[in-house]
C-alpha cells in the first residue's frame, strides 16, 4: 500500500450544498486502489454527503449541488462521465438493508446488470451464484434463489445487497453505516466480508462505530461540520491523533 | 372501584358501536339484495319471454317484439376495455411525469387540475364530444384511416364521427383521472430506499420506476384500473351523447367508427317509451345484465390481487 503511487480517487475542493446549506467544506484526499477506507464523525458532520458525491447521488435531489473535482481513475466523473455510468463504476450499500421486494433473490444479484442487458440468463445466473458465494451466502439461500428478496433475515439482506453491489464488478463500492441496523453476529459476518473485499475492489465505509473502524480499515477519515479534519493510515490516527478534535472523537469524549 | 366503573362504561359503549355498525353493514346488504331482488323481478316478463335468446339476440325490434341484447352488451364490453386501454398508458405516464419529472412549482396545478377534470359532470364531456370532437375525429383521424387501412373491417367505412371509438376516447379521457390520481398517491409512495437502490446501480429514473416503483404500486394500480373500468362500464350520459345508437354494431357492421348502443345509452334512451311490459322487462334486464358484469369485473379483479398478493408473499 505505502509503496503505490497510483491513486483510485483523487479528490480535491469538494463543497457541497443542500439548497443553501453548505454541507461539505473544501474536502481533498486520496485513496489507493483495494485499500478499506473509514470515514467517521459525529452525526450530521457530512460524511453521507461526501460518498453521496463520489457516486453523484447528491445531485438527485433538485437544489442540492456540488463543486469541485473528483477524479476516478484519473478521469473527473463530473466532466467527463455521464452520472449513470459513475455509478456503475461506484457502487453503494445503504445504511438500511434495500432488497427489491419485488424480485428473487437471485434476480436482485442481477439487477444491475440486467439494466445493461446484455447477459443471457445462463450467465446471469452463475453472476447470482458467484456473488452469493462472494457474500458467504451461497449456502443460506442456495434453495430459496427464487423466494423475494424481501424474505430474508436484515442480516442476510444486507449480504445480498453487497453482492447486488459486487455484481457490477465495481471499481469502489460505498457503504453508508451498513450495520447500523443489523444485530452484532450480522455484523461481525459483514465486517469480515469488507475486510475480504479489498482483494477485488476499493472499499469507502461510513460507521458510527470507531471501534468497527479501527478493526477494518487501511485509512480513516475524520469529518467534523462539513470539513475533513485529519485523514491518514487507521493506526496513526487511532494512535497519535494530530488534531485534538479527533483525539476527542475517538475517545469517545464528545459533546 | 373507578377503573371498574369506566371500563364497563367503555364496554358498554363499545357494544352500542358494534350493533350500530352491524346494522349499518346489514343494511348496505340488504339494500343491495333488494335492488338485486327488484331488478330480477322487473325482468322476469322478459326472461319468461325472451329467454336466453335475449342474450344472444344481435336483433332489437320493439314493434315486432324481437329483444336481442348481444350488440349492447358487446358494446358495453368493448367500449369500456378499449377506454381503459387507451387511458392505462396514459394515466400513468402522467403519474410517472408528476412523480418523478414535473418541476415542484408544476405539482400544485397539474394535482388541481386533474381533479377538475375528474369533477366534470358527464354531460359536459357529452356535449363537447358532439360538437367538437365527432368532427375534428372524423376529419382527422376516422377519414385518413378508413383511407388507408379501411380494408380491415373493423376499420372501415363510412366515418361517421359519432361512434364506438368516439365513445371510448370521451370514457378514457373520464377514466384518466381517476386512474392517474390514485397512481399518483401509490407511485409518490415508493420507499426512497429502494428507488435510490436501483438508481444506485446505474438506473435512469424511468427504468428505477419500472423496475421497481411500479412493480411496489401494482396491487393499487389494479385497483385503481378496476375503478376507472367500473366508471367506463356504468358511464351513461356522455356515451348516450356520442355513440350514435345504432345497433348495426358489431354485425351489421364491425368498425369501429360505426355507431352503436351500450347496455346504458339503450336504456337511457327508452325507458320512457317501453310500454309493454316485455319491454320494459327487456330494458330492465339489460340493467341486471350491466350489474353481474360489473360484479364479475370486481370478482375477477379481487382474484388477480389476492393472487398478486400471494406471489408477494412467496
Ligand atoms: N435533505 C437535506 N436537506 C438539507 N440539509 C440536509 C439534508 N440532508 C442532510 N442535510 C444536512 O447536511 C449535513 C450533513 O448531513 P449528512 O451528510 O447526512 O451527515 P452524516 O451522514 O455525517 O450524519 C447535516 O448538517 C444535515 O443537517
Ligand atoms: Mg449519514
Amino acid at each position: 500500500m505505502d509503496n503505490c503511487t497510483y491513486e483510485k480517487l483523487d479528490i480535491s475542493g469538494l463543497d457541497a450544498w443542500f439548497g443553501d446549506k453548505q454541507a461539505l467544506k473544501g474536502v481533498s484526499l486520496r485513496i489507493k486502489p483495494k485499500t478499506v477506507t473509514a470515514v467517521i464523525g459525529p452525526s450530521g458532520c457530512g460524511k453521507s454527503t461526501f460518498i453521496r458525491c463520489i457516486n453523484r447521488m447528491h445531485e438527485l435531489t433538485p437544489g442540492n449541488r456540488v463543486s469541485g473535482v473528483v477524479l476516478l481513475d484519473g478521469v473527473d466523473i463530473y466532466k467527463s462521465v455521464d452520472s449513470m455510468d459513475v455509478r456503475r463504476k461506484v457502487g453503494m450499500v445503504f445504511q438500511k438493508p434495500n432488497p427489491f421486494p419485488n424480485m428473487s433473490v437471485s434476480d436482485n444479484v442481477v439487477a444491475g446488470l440486467k439494466l445493461i442487458g446484455a447477459a443471457s440468463k445462463k450467465e446471469l445466473e452463475a453472476v447470482a451464484e458467484e456473488n452469493l458465494k462472494a457474500v458467504g451466502l451461497w449456502k443460506e439461500v442456495e434453495n430459496d434463489l427464487k423466494k423475494s428478496g424481501a424474505s430474508l433475515s436484515g442480516g442476510q439482506q444486507q449480504r445480498l445487497c453487497i453482492a447486488r453491489a459486487l455484481a457490477m464488478r465495481p471499481e469502489i463500492i460505498l457503504m453508508d453505516e451498513p450495520t447500523s441496523a443489523l444485530d452484532p453476529a450480522s455484523t461481525a459476518k459483514i465486517e469480515d466480508l469488507v475486510k475480504t473485499l479489498k482483494a477485488e475492489t476499493t472499499v469507502i465505509i461510513i460507521t458510527h462505530n470507531v471501534q468497527q473502524a479501527a478493526r477494518i480499515s487501511d485509512m480513516t477519515a475524520f469529518f467534523y461540520l462539513g470539513e475533513l479534519i485529519e485523514y491518514g493510515e487507521t493506526r496513526t490516527i487511532f494512535e497519535s491523533p494530530k488534531s485534538p478534535l479527533t483525539e476527542r472523537y475517538i475517545t469517545g469524549r464528545f459533546g | 372501584m373507578q377503573g371498574k366503573k369506566s371500563s364497563s362504561h367503555y364496554n358498554r359503549q363499545d357494544a352500542v358501536f358494534k350493533y350500530l355498525l352491524i346494522s349499518a353493514s346489514l343494511l348496505v346488504v340488504g339494500l343491495f339484495a333488494a335492488l338485486f331482488l327488484m331488478l330480477i323481478r322487473g325482468s322476469l316478463p322478459s326472461i319468461l319471454g325472451n329467454g336466453l335468446g335475449f342474450l344472444t339476440g344481435t336483433t332489437w325490434d320493439p314493434i315486432n317484439g324481437i329483444y336481442g341484447a348481444l350488440p349492447a352488451i358487446l358494446t358495453t364490453i368493448v367500449t369500456s376495455l378499449l377506454a381503459v386501454g387507451i387511458a392505462i398508458p396514459v394515466a400513468l405516464g402522467i403519474a410517472i411525469f408528476f412523480t418523478e419529472y414535473a418541476p415542484v412549482k408544476a405539482k400544485f396545478p397539474l394535482t388541481v387540475f386533474i381533479d377538475l377534470l375528474a369533477a366534470i359532470p358527464s354531460v359536459i364531456f357529452g356535449i363537447w364530444g358532439l360538437w367538437i370532437i365527432a368532427p375534428l375525429i372524423k376529419t382527422y383521424v376516422q377519414q385518413p384511416l378508413v383511407t388507408s387501412i379501411g380494408f380491415i373491417p373493423i376499420f372501415g367505412g363510412p366515418a361517421y364521427g359519432i361512434s364506438l371509438s368516439l365513445a371510448s376516447l370521451i370514457l378514457a379521457i373520464m377514466v384518466i383521472p381517476i386512474i392517474a390520481s390514485l397512481a399518483i398517491e401509490l407511485l409518490s409512495r415508493t420507499p426512497i430506499t429502494l428507488k435510490e437502490g436501483m438508481i444506485s446501480l446505474g438506473a435512469t429514473k424511468w427504468e428505477s420506476v419500472m423496475r421497481v416503483g411500479l412493480p411496489f404500486a401494482r396491487m393499487g394500480v389494479i385497483a385503481a384500473v378496476m375503478l376507472g373500468l367500473g366508471r367506463a362500464l356504468g358511464e351513461t350520459m356522455a356515451i348516450t351523447m356520442v355513440i350514435g345508437n345504432s345497433y348495426m354494431w358489431p354485425f351489421a357492421n364491425p368498425s369501429i367508427f360505426a355507431p352503436a348502443t351500450s347496455i346504458t345509452s339503450k336504456i337511457a334512451s327508452e325507458f320512457y317509451e317501453a310500454t309493454s311490459a316485455i319491454y320494459a322487462g327487456s330494458l330492465i334486464e339489460l340493467a341486471l345484465t350491466l350489474l353481474i358484469i360489473t360484479l364479475a369485473t370486481n370478482v375477477a379483479f379481487r382474484y388477480i390481487i389476492n393472487k398478486t398478493n400471494k406471489e408477494a408473499k412467496r
